[in-house]
Formats: C-alpha cells, structure tokens, sequence
C-alpha cells in the first residue's frame, strides 16, 4: 500500500526538477498525478519517461497565467474526479536587477510567476477542498523567502510573500481538513536554476553560475547543494496521512542556512 | 526494505509517548533501537509490548546525570555495535512556578532534565558519529521552544536553549554526514503530560488541567492536540537518506500553532 493510494495530485512546475522528483515520489506512492508545464514537447516527454501509464497526465500552460493555473485544477478534476494535493511549484528567478534598476514590467513578471500563480491555484484548489473537508496545499518557496540577497529583489520578495499567504490560508483553513505548509530548499542544481543561474549571478555580482552555487552553498551546514529527492520527501510526508497535523509551516530543506 | 535497515539508534525516555511512538517506528523501518526509561519494570513491559525480539533493547538509566547519559549512550555501542541516530526525547517540567516566585531548584531541574541530558547524549553520541561519518541526532523540543508563556518559564527556557545548541551543533558536523535537527511538537496528551500539566495549569493561573489542554489546542490552527504518531513519522524522514539534507532546523508539528 502506498501512502498516497487513491488521491490526486497537481503540480505545477512538474516536469522537471523539483516539482518532476515530487511527481514520481507521489506515483511511486499510488497517486494520480497531473503535472504542468509550459512546453507540450517537454510534457510529452516527461509524461513518457516517468512510464506510469493512465496515473499520470500533462497539463500545458505558463504557470504565471492565471489561465493555467485554475485550467490545471479543473483539468485534474477532469481527468481524475478530485484534487486532494495542490504542489503550487512553478516558481524562479526571471528578473534580475538591483531595486533601484528594477522596472514595473520586471517587477510585474515576477510577481504573477511567484506569488500570483501560488494564490490563484490556492483559492482555486481550496474552493473544492474545502466542501470535500480534505486536501494538502503545498508551496515550493525559497531560503530566500526568509533571507534576501541583493540583486533579486523580485525572488525575494515574491517567496517573503508565499510564506504569508501560507500561514494565513492555513489558520483559515485549520480545522477543515487542509493543511497548507511551504517548503524551502536551500539552494538546488535544477534546470531552472543552470537556465537563470548566469544571469542572477551577473546581477549579484557574482563570477558565473559556479560562483553562485559556491555562494548559496557556503552559507549552508552541509556545504552542498541540496538535492529533489530531499525535497520530495518532505512533500511525500505533508502530503501523507502523516502530514495530518502539520499545518502553517515553513519546512526549511536547506542543510542548516536559515536562522530561523 | 525499510529505510533505516542496519541503523542504530537510541531513544531517550523512549517506554511511553512520544519517545515510544519514534522508537516504534524506527524499528518498523528497519533500525535496531535502544530505548531508555528510569524503571526496569516499565522497560521489561516496554520491550514485552513491542515485540520486536533483539532488534530492541532496554537501557535503565536516569538522564538528569551526566553519567546515566553517558551510560545510554556507550550502552548502545555496547549492544549493537555503533550507534547512528540519537533521539534526545526525555523531558518535562514539573515545579512550574511564576518568574519572580522561582526557585533556583526548580530552574536546575528543568534544565538537567531536559537541556543537560540534550548536551550530554549529543556530546556522547558525536564521539562516535563524527569519526564514523555519519549521524542523526534529533532533539525533541516543543512549540514552547519558540514561543513563551506565562508560568512556563523554566520549561520555556529550557527548550529554547535546546535549539540553540541544535543549531550551533548542525553547523559544526554539517560537512561531515551528522544533521542535528530540532523538532517541536504542539501539546500531546502522553502519560508525562497528564502528570505534570495540572502543575503548569495552576502556575499559568488556569483553573484546570482540561483548561490548559483547550489553551493549547486553541492557540493551534487544527484547534486540536497533535498526536505522538505527527512527530515519529517526522523522525523517520530526518534520519532517513533523504533527510541528509535537512539539518539545523526546528521543526513545527504543532497543527500551526508557532509563529515562525
């Protein structure tokens, strides 16, 4: 019996990296799941290599399009009959420049990727969860939604803000059978990270996308990157019967980062 | 296959409640576990009720002495040859008393029992870790290790100096396979608290122990207690593989109940 047999989950994000480990630990798990992600080619593509047959489904669409992310839970609901684990994963850093350089359009692009996209597919996941008396809302935020680090200033404060939105929601929905938590990687060799890794660390300062890991992972305990898998199982342990009761955190995966 | 197949670990305080409940699940995920409670006869009943033949074993010692510590922990390299994963669970308070009416007996009791015996089997348990490169070492904190309340105090200090040590200690061994984490569960209603809570009630100026519990409970975001299965299943995801990444942090189980 798998921990996760007979629900269903989404997850934005979900064909690469962290939202893709998190999609194969659920299937592994014995649930259905719908993964998103901009590109149709890469979706078919992950949908063939995690070879899970009809458990799992692709739903195209930009994550920081309101479109996508309410289309995604009615697809899952479409496809699967129920949605009882919302991953709001999609995420990253798109814009980098310091605040004094940083333009509305910049800013805006930030916004709707990071912060926008985690509140339209948390209202919308909740208003079926909530009838149902069930779900798991989980949120990929950041380190840097407790720390900040010049030159990404829109990161920063996008993740800063998924935190609060996560606590609120939580105490709202506290008695109701939901739980709603975000887990914070500490830095994390992902595709997104190699694909906007150069310019961050142009915009902070920094020697190359080397240097930019060597930064996130020094300020660390264990002095490494931290991996998917580790994320995915602390997602696998929310998301279980044994989450039931954890609600409102903020679950650092960070390898000893944060001060708090 | 479980995911703690061949480990060691020891769990303080481990015959009843929470440490009961971890020491049980690290046993169901493979690892041979040594608990430790100060009566022979509550250990015999313990291991009886448990089941699990030479995988688990009983160690008698009272952790408010150096020496008893120290004799846990070298008592489980004795048995099993090493030991990989220290649960550092024993603890309570009992003299409960106002700030200002506080006697210095009262302060060095909490603090023997459950901030010394921390430092004493953590000192002990890395003198093994650290050459064998690797280890786990959990703390079981509390909500009121982040929080305060009134009455409370020499509880509250106690485990607030807990997770300082837990964070010192993560960053020292984090590059040498050792985490240290904190996790801090809400009220649960184990044999310990049945004890001690009506004393706390009485110093928090409450008029029952029912009283004390629904305080507790409603503080929390679920506005119910947590539950000794919320913080094993959490302990198994720490010492497990993939909580090498996951090291230096408090973790919340406490329905949402801290505020960071």
């Amino acid at each position: 019996m798998g921990k996760l047999e007979g629900k269903v989950a989404c997850i934005t994000g979900g064909t690469r990296s962290i939202g893709r480990a998190m999609a194969e630990t659920f299937v592994a798990e014995g649930a259905k799941v719908v993964v998103n992600g901009r590109d149709e080619e890469k979706g078919q593509k992950c949908i063939e290599e995690m070879d899970a047959g009809e458990s799992v489904a692709f739903f195209a669409g930009d994550a920081s399009e309101q479109s996508t992310v309410e289309g995604l839970v009615d697809f899952s609901l479409e496809t699967f009959g129920q949605l009882d684990i919302c991953c709001l994963n999609s995420g990253g850093v798109q814009m980098t420049a310091p605040v004094a350089d940083m333009t509305d359009e910049e800013w805006k692009l930030e916004v709707d990727w990071n912060l926008n996209h985690v509140f339209w597919g948390m209202r919308k996941a909740l208003n079926h969860m909530i009838p149902r008396e069930y779900g798991r809302i989980l949120v990929t935020s950041s380190v840097e939604g407790k720390l900040g680090k010049p030159g990404i200033p829109g990161y920063v404060a996008t993740k800063h803000a998924v935190n609060g939105l996560v606590k609120v929601a939580a105490q709202e929905v506290g008695t109701l059978g939901i739980t709603v938590n975000a887990i914070l990687p500490g830095v994390v060799e992902t595709d997104i990270l190699r694909d906007t890794g150069p310019a961050s660390a142009v915009a902070m300062g920094l020697d190359g996308y080397d240097a930019l890991v060597e930064l996130f992972t020094s300020d660390s305990a264990i002095k490494r990157p931290n991996t998917v898998e580790e994320v995915a199982a602390v997602a696998l342990l929310l998301a279980s019967d044994s989450g039931r009761n954890i609600t409102g955190t903020l679950f650092p995966v960070d390898g000893g980062t944060m001060p708090y | 296959m479980g995911e703690l197949d061949g480990r060691v670990a020891c769990v303080t305080g481990g015959t009843r409640g929470i440490g009961r409940a971890i020491a049980e699940a690290l046993l169901r995920e493979g690892a041979s576990v040594v608990i430790n409670g100060r009566s022979e006869e509550k250990g015999a009943k313990a291991l009886e009720e448990i089941g699990a033949g030479d995988k688990a074993h009983f160690i008698s010692a009272d952790v408010k002495s150096r020496e008893g510590c120290e004799s846990i922990i070298s008592g489980t390299v004795e048995k099993y040859g090493k030991i990989d994963i220290l649960v550092a669970n024993a603890g309570g308070a009992s003299n409960h008393a106002p700030v200002a009416e506080l006697t210095d007996e009262a302060m060095e009791d909490s603090l023997v029992w459950n901030f010394w015996h921390t430092f004493w089997t953590m000192r002990a348990s890395l003198g093994h870790m650290i050459p064998q490169g690797w280890g786990r070492i959990i703390a079981v904190s509390s909500v009121e290790g982040k929080v305060g309340k009134p009455g409370l105090a020499i509880y509250v200090a106690a485990k607030h100096a807990i997770n300082g040590l837990v964070k010192s200690s993560a960053q020292e061994v984090g590059t040498l396979g050792v985490t240290v984490n904190a996790v801090c569960p809400g009220l649960i209603e184990t044999d310990i608290v049945k004890e001690v809570l009506p004393i706390a009630a009485e110093s928090m100026g409450l008029e029952s122990y029912e009283a004390a519990l629904d305080l507790f409970a409603q503080e929390s975001a679920i506005k119910r207690l947590n539950e000794v299965e919320d913080v094993a299943e959490v302990c198994v995801l720490l010492t497990s593989e993939a909580g090498a990444g996951i090291t230096g942090s408090l973790i919340s189980i406490d329905g949402g109940t801290a505020p960071y």
